[in-house]
């Protein structure tokens, strides 16, 4: 976090972002406003369907069509990115500015390509390298991301690697492109424990040495515990809760963040039930009262069917959407699993 | 648990091989263990290591080529009677991995779920087999009349608990879970774990746990098993497994495992696994029990240095 400035590289204002379905609107973002800083990774977590993909996608104009943004902004670079129509103003952000690294190993490559030949593609376009320069670029690139033999490599075509393999493939297409922000959407979902643990640990260890600014996105909040200098919890559309990794770990303050932490297989113990979030995430089609958690939560206020809480400032870095925070409220103790978190720093 | 109690299911030397000559590849190499009846047993490794394919031969899903499989004192594995293949269907079942994929998308929930019964209960009638889809769903925690609606209607969560029911409706005893919630949200994980805990207390079920994530299985598991390329590296309780894991595999597959921790994550060394550390040319490992209970695959040197270890 030492490289961290005060100015934010991107920042996300009051952005709404609609899908037309089959006739009818889903408000699939709802009023996010978030600032991303310098050099920092920043953890989205939510549910599947809670929006941190959208979100994220729309900073590089890759929504379908059917997608809009309705109102807001992203300012980028004293550009204003929500602006953006045409193809051809993309371009100049994708890739150069911003780059992704996919999900699924398995789906994101062409399987008609060499490698190399799919590396060094992102280099003519991006860096405008040819020829040998290319060449000796893709073989640094593969070094980076921790591919042996790299000059052998270059020449395999993707089926002949394993899922991990491919993912540092990818990640050396993103870097090929030398972005200033890296978005990594589920990088490690598809992949096993181990594997994961490498992946996670080579993405922390690049963006470090590029001094690069990261998004970070997942549903598993045991893994962003490892990568992020900060947390931001997405419920229905919305950035409930954002904090630094210790403070959203250790001192949780939305209900939502709560139940996800309280859940964690991790923090269980034999015999004993899990917590479990009881219902379903509610629907977007509909128009969304007071907080959307609140008919999930056993422990909602009034107030929460009511009115949508606004961001209470816990610390100058950790503010949530709830209104056990504000001076009304009664006192709520979050629930007694959650110290086993502190337990597990400590061990 | 005693432990002399006779085992549920037992697994003698396993060989299971896939292809013809040139082209052979054995997935699976002298694998044993026991099963005890009412635990949950483990079994972890990565992809590629053989852990399906155990389930699977178990099953009878894929033939042995070597080594036996007995299940409640019978041999279930190579050929055997009609009669006794029937009861054995019916007694062990199997969820799936990726619950997207493992429901026929063409087929009513209810023809999903009671497609079994048509094996094995072929003498009942419409109502009675209603009735029992009825039953099943509502255990699993869905409505009965989910039954008429199609699978692309519901979500993962809710879709594997129609995977749950379809193995339930059999009334097993044994169930072999291949990964069941590796491919659902964490929300959702639980839902399924804690369901899956239940269902163990009220029918008395055994399962075969398979999995590559130690987080889950330290939850769920009585006991583990170790899995690398094809062979048991190790088998413990899962506590003492927790504590002293002593193969070199088993140390790194607990490293990689995630911590919802911010500082006890950022410590944490990774261990990498170099199968070349063993030298098995002259000493050649063998499968020992080195306190009760507490497998170890290694040579004569190596299971010295453990002994050391554990004391």
């Amino acid at each position: 976090m030492s490289e961290k400035t005060e100015n934010p590289i991107l920042r996300v204002e009051h952005l709404d972002i609609k899908f037309n379905l089959r006739g009818k609107v889903l408000h699939a973002i709802r009023d996010v406003s978030l600032d991303l800083y310098e050099g920092e990774t920043l953890a989205i977590v939510g549910e599947s369907g809670s929006g941190k993909s959208v979100l994220t996608k729309a900073f590089m104009g890759l929504n379908d069509i059917n997608g809009w943004i309705d109102h807001g902004s992203i300012l980028y670079q004293g550009k204003d990115l929500a602006q953006y129509k045409t193809e051809k103003e993309w371009l100049t952000i994708r890739g150069r500015e911003i780059a992704m690294v996919l999900q699924d190993p398995m789906t994101s490559l062409n399987p008609l390509k060499t490698i190399g030949a799919q590396i060094e593609e992102a280099l003519r376009l991006h860096q405008g390298l040819r020829g040998e320069a290319a060449k000796a670029k893709t073989i640094e690139l593969l070094n980076d991301v921790g591919i042996t033999e790299p000059e052998r490599r270059r020449k395999q075509y993707p089926h002949e690697f394993s899922g991990g393999m491919r993912q540092r493939v990818i990640i050396a297409i993103a870097l090929a492109c030398n972005p200033r922000i890296l978005i990594c959407d589920e990088p490690t979902t598809a992949l096993d424990v181990t594997i994961q643990a490498q992946i996670i640990r080579l993405i922390y260890d690049l963006v470090h040495k590029l001094h690069l600014t990261a998004i970070y996105i997942t549903h598993d909040l045991g893994v962003v515990a490892n990568v992020a200098d900060r947390v931001a919890v997405m419920y229905a559309g919305d950035i409930v809760e954002i904090g630094t990794s210790r403070e959203v770990f250790y001192e949780p303050a939305h209900p939502y963040t709560w139940a996800l932490l309280s859940s964690l297989p991790q923090l269980g113990k034999k015999g004993e039930d899990l917590y479990t979030i009881r219902g379903t995430p509610p629907n977007l089609y509909n128009e969304i009262i007071g907080d959307a958690f609140a008919p999930r939560n056993p422990q909602a206020l009034q107030a929460d069917f009511v009115e949508r809480p606004p961001f209470f400032e816990i610390t100058p870095t950790h503010k949530a959407r709830t209104w056990l925070l504000d001076s009304r409220a009664p006192h709520i103790d979050p629930p007694k699993v959650l110290s086993r978190i502190r337990k597990l720093g400590n061990s | 648990m005693s432990e002399q109690q006779e085992p549920f299911l037992s697994v003698r030397d396993m060989h299971v091989t896939f292809g013809e000559r040139r082209h052979r590849f054995e997935a699976v190499c002298g694998v044993s263990f026991d099963i005890r009846k009412g635990e949950t047993f483990g079994l972890v490794g990565e992809s590629g290591s053989g852990k399906t394919t155990i389930g699977r031969a178990i099953l009878r899903i894929y033939p042995l080529s070597g080594g036996e499989v007995y299940f409640d004192g019978q041999r279930i594995s190579g050929k055997i009677d009609k009669e006794l293949d029937r009861r054995v269907t019916q007694r062990m079942q199997m969820i799936f991995q990726d619950p997207m994929a493992s429901l026929n998308e063409r087929a009513k929930v209810d023809y999903i779920v009671s497609e079994g019964l048509y094996n094995v209960a072929r003498g009942i009638s419409k109502e009675e087999r209603e009735r029992r889809v009825a039953n099943a769903l509502s255990e699993v925690g869905l409505l009965p009349e989910f039954a008429s609606r199609f699978p692309h209607e519901f979500s993962g969560g809710q879709r594997q608990r129609i995977g749950i029911a379809r193995a339930l409706i059999m009334q097993p005893e044994f169930i072999v879970a291949d990964e069941p919630i590796s491919a659902l949200d964490v929300s959702i994980r639980a839902q399924v774990l804690n369901l899956m805990a239940e269902l163990q207390k009220k029918r008395g079920l055994t399962y075969l746990f398979i999995s590559h994530d130690l987080s889950v299985m330290r939850f769920i598991c009585d006991r583990i098993a170790v899995i690398h390329l094809g062979r048991l590296v190790e088998l413990s309780e899962t506590e003492e497994l927790f504590r002293h894991p002593l193969h070199p595999y088993t140390q790194a597959l607990l490293s990689a495992v995630p911590q919802p921790s911010p500082d006890c994550a950022r410590r944490g060394e990774l261990v990498a696994y170099d199968p070349s550390i063993h030298d098995y040319s002259v000493d050649q490992p063998v499968w020992t029990e080195l306190v009760p209970g507490h497998f170890v695959l290694g040579n004569q040197k190596e299971l010295e240095k453990y002994r050391k270890e554990l004391k």
